[in-house]
């Protein structure tokens, strides 16, 4: 049996076409996709259900990602809008293929937003494209000033970076100009906010930047 | 643990690949890997192994090379090598880097048994 070597065009991984078809099938519907990540417990879900009340469900669709459980749908359906809940299982962030799953469900028309909040980890999300036009990375203050430093190549690709729960900055030790000086070192193009959703502080800014994202050339 | 995703991927690609080239049996598998893809390469070597049992690649031997980053400056628009904690354009100084090389996985050859 000869041995043959096959040379290939450079061929994308599979993840990588899907997530292109994705980004597509969203543009000839004129939406934006929004892709939301962060460590577990930073505050992606109530972000999301209070940027709903704001939008207004018929203008917004929800795919959420995690490993078991509906809970995030579920507390995501009661804003009105369309949610799909994707169990990854095993799985540590979410993939293309399964994005794609997710919008087959989902009656795209007429929506200008689609939040796909990514399952709660720092590392993995940051690898797979998933059809999405923007990156939104959260850090909540409980968390710790060295996220950034920690996690350089999630924060490099925010589009806005989210500090959120700030309404604990009397309680938490958090010394934000170091978080700012290590976000310096990879990502400056990124707006900031600070907000709190329990408070509202700051909420708007995140509302005028979502708004400034719709009928923009997207920009990957 | 993406590996396991990617090595999922990677698999179905190479049997799409050796079925349309009449490969029978895959020997060698060569990929190049983009750093900012944060692969552990003994992570995917062991998630390709299990996940290519049974199929005509099981066994084959996964040859990985790593593609360091270059981007370009949004900024000033010069062409240049960041790391992955400093992201910074020697030329302006400002960190807002749109990746051009070191993001993707692509699969660059395989070499297998055909049947005659």
């Amino acid at each position: 049996m000869p041995n043959v070597t096959v040379i290939a065009k450079p061929l994308l991984q599979k993840n990588d076409q899907i997530a292109a078809a994705n980004r597509r099938l969203l543009e000839s519907h004129g939406i934006v996709g929004i892709n939301v990540m962060s460590a577990p417990g930073s505050g992606k879900t109530t972000l999301l259900q209070k940027t709903i009340e704001v939008l207004g469900a018929a203008r917004c669709a929800v795919l959420v990602g995690d490993l078991q459980t509906t809970r995030d749908a579920d507390r995501l359906a009661a804003t009105g809008a369309p949610v799909v809940q994707i169990n990854t299982g095993r799985g540590c962030h979410l993939t293309a293929a399964e994005v794609a799953d997710g919008l087959a469900s989902i009656d795209l028309s007429g929506r200008a937003f689609l939040f796909i909040e990514n399952v709660g980890n720092m590392v993995c999300p940051a690898g797979f494209a998933l059809g999405e036009h923007r990156n939104v990375v959260l850090m909540s203050l409980p968390e710790g000033d060295d996220k950034v430093a920690k996690y350089p190549t999630l924060f490099q690709a925010a589009d806005v970076v989210l500090l959120t729960k700030i309404d604990l900055a009397g309680v938490m030790e958090f010394d934000e100009q170091r978080m700012r000086d290590d976000l310096a070192l990879v990502n400056s193009r990124a707006p900031q906010v600070r907000l709190s959703t329990k408070s509202g502080d700051g909420f708007q800014a995140w509302i005028d930047w979502l708004n400034g994202q719709t009928g923009r050339a997207p920009s990957r | 643990m993406h590996e396991l995703s990617i090595a999922a991927g990677l698999l179905a690609q190479v049997e799409d690949l050796a079925k349309a080239n009449g490969l029978i049996r895959i020997g060698v598998v060569r990929i190049a890997v983009g750093v900012r893809r944060q692969v552990v390469p003994e992570s995917l070597d062991m998630a390709f192994e299990a996940v290519s049992l049974g199929t005509s690649a099981e066994g084959a031997k996964l040859e990985q090379t790593e593609v360091p980053m270059q981007a370009r400056c949004r900024g000033c628009g010069a062409d240049y090598a960041p790391t992955l904690r400093d992201f910074r354009c020697p030329s302006c100084g400002q960190a807002a880097a749109d990746i051009t090389a070191g993001d993707d996985i692509t699969i660059a050859s395989l070499t297998g048994e055909t049947e005659d």
